[in-house]
């Protein structure tokens, strides 16, 4: 799905050629444009293809040879046997980790939302309004500013140093709620849910067998943007877990960073903090295909009607 | 509107849609901000402290680092909003306009740094900013006297954040604004052509008002995100030194950490969260007067008649 509604069909083809007209003044000022555009997708893409190049290289060779030259495969294939023997093989241990806590988060969290979402759409009951009202306020705060009383809840509640307490903060979201009641409201007609009722479905049959086909896309989008903002995650980890089993890979690179600079730890382990890092984006570049299609249109969706 | 049925089981369907939302909601929402509140009226280093009411908010509106954490964001947002929004608005008025060649390639590409998480990205521009990993610094060197620049000495240090952040979310406000302009009809611009305008005046008269409901959204998020920075300076204080008060967050993680004062860590978070809300109520406030004025000013135009 592109944008729901749109007010006057104009398929993407007349989109695509629509304008085209060149004359000669035209064509100069189009090639003339392009230098500063591509100046400045060098910029958006060059330090990223720098890490890709440098995942091969040895400490030696990062310091040593042109940024951008590429090494030999057998390097990559050195610092991915490094990197797998580096503490016990502990960055596949996060990796591991950062997917589980991202599929949790993601999974449950779009479920939650939704229910809550289709709920405040298409019912009406008393604390609807105050519900809709508490939502939009809590959109306007930032989760970090929430992170040090969560921290302090979960430390009073000695959750400390468990898998729960980076995933249960995580699975109520307001933006999620609002985004799916958005969502709800301008793709499913109410017609369906009474034809639903007419053929004999419970609420709940209508949700499931009615509604959440309907609304896949929104969930895909949510689902997407809750996994990467949870892949993202670092600084609820950092406050919650002390045994590094349980880290993430943002936070256990951010350890080996953080041991860069006190001399006492041996060769400053830069091809692995590299390697991790490239390989930490990965999960991101495979489904970076749906998420250009569905964020763009997911969000544009929510924020034209904010 | 829907649920017409009286039956008591019905009337509780959307409660029981809500439960678990609104069960979690509470327990990680509301009742951190409400115990952190509670821990804000105590003082002491080890267990319960005793209640001094509200005397750690008369400490924090007095703490001078506090303040400088806060104008340090609010100096940091004012430069990074206006470099990154500005872009990513010319780009994607760029990108929707038919002269330029390659638009889905450009599109792309721009949007890419957005798949980086913002941990690694600030990992990679940390690298990049060492003159013995990035040769490009010592070029830059040639207009010092040949020392290539200290980007993240203390003065630099911000400059170096507004960078990354720029970085990464440069091409995914550019993309919220290309999807707003997509849903446009192209009709609009007929019609503008018609009346004279040409490719730069459609789109300062005509585009850009048109999708300013989404630029308010991403300044919104933007301001929000602005005043919670911590994960880049946090990583990049790895690197090299980063003041302990540098950006609210950082501090209020300090205060918790390096100090233990969960007391006082407590009243600056809720002391930010509500300097938070405050700036997005007033930029919400301020941009909806601003529509309510061009308004009125539409309706006289209307009244004298003249087509606009």
């Amino acid at each position: 799905m592109s944008t729901p509604k749109r007010s006057l069909g104009s398929s993407s083809l007349q989109r695509l050629y629509h304008g085209r007209s060149y004359t000669r003044r035209r064509v100069v000022i189009g090639v003339l444009i392009l230098i500063p555009m591509s100046l400045l997708a060098m910029y958006f893409i060059l330090p990223l293809f720098w890490l890709l190049v440098s995942t091969s290289k040895s400490t030696d060779q990062l310091f040593n040879t042109p940024m951008f030259a590429p090494s030999s495969l057998s390097g990559l294939v050195t610092n991915l046997r490094d990197l797998g023997q580096k503490e016990g093989g502990a960055y596949w241990r996060w990796y591991l980790n950062s997917i589980i806590y991202s599929t949790l988060t993601a999974g449950l969290g779009t479920l939650i939302s939704a229910l809550a979402g289709y709920s405040l759409s298409k019912y009406e009951f008393k604390l609807r309004g105050a519900v809709r009202f508490m939502v939009l306020v809590a959109l306007l705060l930032p989760a970090a500013t929430l992170t040090i009383p969560v921290f302090l809840l979960i430390k009073s509640l000695r959750l400390m140093d468990t898998y729960v307490a980076v995933i249960l903060p995580l699975l109520a979201s307001p933006f999620g709620v609002y985004f799916m009641n958005v969502y709800v409201g301008e793709t499913m007609p109410n017609e369906l849910i009474d034809s639903g009722r007419i053929d004999g479905a419970s609420d709940y049959q209508i949700f499931r067998r009615i509604a959440v086909p309907i609304i896949g896309p929104g969930l895909v989008t949510l689902f997407l943007i809750s996994f990467i903002s949870s892949w993202n995650n670092f600084f609820l980890p950092l406050l919650v877990l002390s045994s590094s089993k349980l880290f993430p890979a943002t936070l256990g690179l951010q350890m080996w960073v953080s041991k860069l600079i006190s001399p006492a730890t041996g060769i400053p382990p830069y091809p692995l903090i590299i390697l991790g890092s490239a390989l930490s984006v990965l999960p991101m570049a495979v489904l970076f295909p749906f998420l250009r299609k569905h964020i763009a249109a997911g969000i544009a969706t929510g924020s034209i009607k904010a | 509107m829907i649920v017409s049925q009286r039956s008591w089981s019905s009337r509780a369907v959307p409660y029981i849609m809500l439960a678990p939302f609104l069960v979690l909601f509470f327990g990680f929402f509301i009742y951190p901000l409400l115990y952190a509140f509670r821990l804000s009226l105590f003082t002491g280093r080890t267990g319960r402290g005793t209640f001094v009411g509200f005397a750690n908010y008369i400490t924090a509106f007095k703490d001078g680092s506090f303040w400088s954490s806060i104008l340090t964001v609010a100096r940091f947002g004012v430069m990074q909003l206006l470099i990154m929004l500005i872009l990513a608005l010319a780009l994607a008025l760029l990108l929707d306009s038919p002269i330029i060649k390659a638009r889905a390639t450009f599109r792309l590409l721009y949007f890419l740094p957005y798949a980086v998480p913002g941990v690694i990205a600030a990992l990679m521009w940390g690298f990049l900013y060492s003159p013995q990993l990035n040769p490009l610094l010592a070029v830059l060197g040639i207009f010092r006297h040949g020392k290539p620049p200290d980007i993240l000495s203390q003065s630099n240090l911000l400059f170096s954040i507004v960078n990354i952040v720029t970085w990464e979310w440069t091409g995914y406000n550019m993309t919220l604004y290309f999807a707003g302009l997509t849903s446009l009809p192209l009709e609009l611009y007929d019609a503008a052509k018609m009346d004279g305008c040409n490719e730069f005046q459609t789109a300062i008269r005509i585009k850009l008002p048109l999708i300013r409901p989404v630029i308010i959204f991403t300044w919104i998020l933007s301001i929000i995100g602005t005043f919670q920075l911590f994960n880049e300076p946090f990583i990049l204080s790895s690197l090299t030194a980063v003041p302990s008060d540098f950006t609210p967050n950082v501090y209020i993680y300090n205060m918790a950490f390096a100090y233990n004062n969960f007391h006082y860590s407590a009243t600056l978070s809720f002391f930010l969260a509500f300097v938070t809300l405050c700036a997005s109520l007033l930029f919400l406030y301020l941009t909806s007067g601003e529509q309510r004025r061009a308004g009125r000013r539409n309706r006289s135009y209307d009244a004298r008649g003249v087509a606009k």
